[in-house]
């Protein structure tokens, strides 16, 4: 029912492709899409493990009672709770001498559940986590209509956000007014962070206790997850009339995206996607703000992880195709405004792309 | 994730107990002759490195390294343009710039001349740093979790106490037969405000309809045999607590005698434990299900403190 049907035949076909008798899928809390690319449930446990036949059947060990119930609707295996993951895997390689594994999410699994894996198939396993998620990138449509509905919570979010700042909160009390708001109106979850002040402001974090003044940039990124799925969206609010330089440099950053999403399309390399972004800066002087000591990324994919490869930079090299969802984000830090932020979320269409962020693109103010 | 507010509460953490913790790990270094001892923490698993250094990560991984009779090192994989923010709500004066771990973890041991060096469960690395890190010549000993976190002290303890404060407070003000008819998500909504506005760091909230079982809110009706499980992080000590708008509740012997246990002393947030593995002292969850007759199912459960065979609640 929540097997994600077509993304389960591609990961047959890749087992067939590869010669793998046995998929497995490692979710943890932080890393939960290696395993949700599988089951799109959410999950509670510390930690899960699926496993994928040749056969199709699908096999899942939680470690949380809660899963069990939630999820065993959906498992067309056998599903199994064990309080250690190392009984649990035990479990699932079972008896049988299955010689060929694969894992998803391997990276993240502790060293001693891929060695028992190791010992139990007489090799050591191979990492499936590159190749799914090339397949993942490319969105099936129910998961571009999922992000859709994400996107447009993100801009109620942004609304709301724009809404309820004030001269005198806190950054930690309007992440709570927002964060609420989202919960309130369907996120599964949310990814968000901000910042707050003039120059001296060089990148955002969580939210601190710091109090907003008349003249502050508050700068937010907000990342609903809709069925497992995260949308994104960048904005910069000033608390009162913008002035001059942050003006001035709004205008920098709305160019910049601007030649980002003109740009996006398919057989497009995403090193250009961020060149594009980056040569605005550098027509306006301001070259330098390009480079990892002022901002990290110029966008990255968006799916059931937040911040999902490829990244946007000069120096990453990826073709672009139909049905990715990408965000073109030119967030640095620049001396006219402090750090900036500016993206939507876009999704790659056959011959350009479309923004499914429909908030105004413009410099906001209380 | 960790989206709220992240900061060092040093009226119940205050640096003392960190220069205790410190003189613990270097007791623990001197025994396994190590020169120093390497903790790994992530989004999810930053429970331990929480400890030495008060530092968690809200995106990324990061090493802190205590070396002998000295204040840790943070080698940390996010952008060096918050390290100033970490530096205020750590006890890290040195933050490095880490966008591979196992690299800079390496260069360290070689710039310091060790030849040895301790990792806090080494074995419970995810694979990418254990295998890198295992490549290199350097003497890797892996020091077991259980002798660097033997039990909680005071300081973990009263914050746990108060982030089971922020959930009960928050479902007795929230789970109330005024919230009949609203839907999951606006309930949790209005659960997400109130702890957040505390001070809480992260919210998990699990949701029954009385039929099923906890699972993530559906957006269906609260109803009066709704039950919320909130789990509330705050600076990075977890509490969870149950309660259900019935209000029907489990006599603490009952909780204590047959609940489902899971430990918040653990590497992970919550991680399920049984009882006869339970070490000396842990900060425990227990949950109970309750007939609620007609097939009703009812959950309730609290935060507890387990010492020498007998919960406290926190």
């Amino acid at each position: 029912m929540m097997l994600n049907e077509p993304r389960h035949r591609q990961y047959l076909d890749l087992m067939h492709e590869r010669g793998w008798e046995r998929l497995l899928f490692y979710g943890d809390g932080w890393r939960k899409e290696n395993f949700r690319c599988l089951l799109n449930r959410n999950f509670c446990g510390a930690q899960i493990l699926g496993s994928l036949h040749r056969s199709g059947q699908v096999d899942v060990v939680v470690t949380d009672p809660s899963d069990l119930e939630y999820l065993g609707p959906s498992v067309n295996g056998r599903i199994e709770l064990s309080l250690q993951p190392t009984l649990g895997l035990e479990q699932l390689l079972g008896q049988s001498q299955v010689r060929s594994i694969a894992i998803n999410g391997m990276e993240h699994m502790p060293a001693r559940l891929v060695r028992q894996v190791a010992e139990a198939c007489g090799s050591v396993p191979v990492s499936a986590t590159l190749e799914i998620e090339e397949l993942r990138r490319i969105k099936t449509p129910q998961e571009i209509a999922w992000i859709r509905q994400a996107a447009r919570l993100a801009d109620r979010g942004y609304e709301y956000f724009v809404e309820v700042a004030q001269i005198g909160m806190s950054e930690f009390e309007l992440v709570a007014e927002v964060e609420s708001f989202v919960k309130a109106n369907g996120a599964e979850d949310n990814f968000m962070l901000v910042a707050s002040g003039g120059t001296e402001v060089t990148g955002m974090k969580p939210p601190t206790q710091r109090r907003f003044e008349r003249g502050d940039s508050i700068t937010t990124e907000l990342t609903p997850q809709i069925n497992g799925y995260y949308a994104q969206i960048c904005r910069t609010l000033v608390m009162g009339e913008p002035n001059a330089q942050q003006r001035q440099a709004y205008a920098i950053f709305a160019e910049a995206q601007q030649a980002a999403q003109d740009l996006l399309r398919p057989g497009v390399d995403i090193s250009d996607v961020a060149r594009v972004q980056n040569d605005v800066f550098r027509a306006h002087g301001f070259g330098e703000y390009t480079g990892p000591q002022y901002t990290r990324v110029r966008g990255h994919n968006l799916g059931l992880y937040p911040d999902e490869l490829p990244h946007v930079l000069e120096n990453v090299h990826y073709i672009c195709k139909p049905n990715m969802i990408v965000i073109a984000h030119p967030n640095t830090y620049l001396p006219l405004s402090g750090y900036m932020v500016f993206g939507d979320t876009l999704l790659v269409t056959e011959d350009g792309c479309v923004s499914l962020s429909n908030t105004p693109k413009k410099l906001f103010q209380t | 994730m960790k989206r709220g507010l992240i900061t060092w509460d040093q009226a119940r953490v205050p640096p003392s107990a960190f220069a205790t913790r410190l003189d613990a790990l270097n007791q623990l270094m001197e025994r396994h002759a190590v020169p120093a001892l390497a903790v790994y923490t992530d989004v999810w698993r930053s429970n331990d490195v929480r400890y030495v250094s008060n530092y968690m990560p809200y995106w990324n991984r990061a090493f802190a390294v205590v070396a002998r009779a000295e204040k840790p090192v943070l080698l940390c994989s996010l952008s060096p343009r918050v390290y100033p923010w970490i530096k205020t709500v750590t006890i890290h004066e040195t933050v490095v710039p880490s966008p591979s771990l196992p690299i800079q973890l390496l260069k360290l041991a070689t710039d310091r001349g060790w030849s040895r060096l301790g990792i806090l469960d080494f074995d419970g690395l995810p694979y990418d740093l254990h295998t890198q890190i295992r490549a290199d010549r350097l003497e890797i000993v892996d020091i077991p979790r259980e002798l660097a976190r033997a039990a909680p002290d005071a300081a973990e303890i009263a914050m746990h106490r108060h982030a089971a404060a922020i959930a009960r407070e928050a479902l007795s003000g929230e789970l109330l037969e005024a919230a009949i008819g609203m839907s999951e998500f606006s309930l949790i909504g209005r659960i997400e405000r109130v702890v957040r506005r505390a001070g809480a760091e992260d919210l998990v909230a699990m949701v029954s309809d009385g039929r099923r079982g906890l699972r993530s809110a559906t957006g269906e009706s609260v109803g009066r045999n709704t039950s919320i499980m909130a789990a509330v992080e705050y600076s990075g000590h977890w509490a969870k607590v149950s309660r259900n708008v019935a209000g029907v509740i489990s006599p603490p012997s009952s909780l204590e005698r047959t609940g489902y246990m899971e430990t918040l002393s653990g590497c992970y947030p919550w991680q399920p434990v049984q009882r006869q593995a339970l070490p000396d002292a842990a900060v425990v969850a227990l949950q109970v299900e309750l007939d609620g007759g007609a097939g009703v199912r009812l959950f309730y459960g609290d935060t507890c403190l387990r010492h020498a065979g007998r919960t406290e609640l926190l």
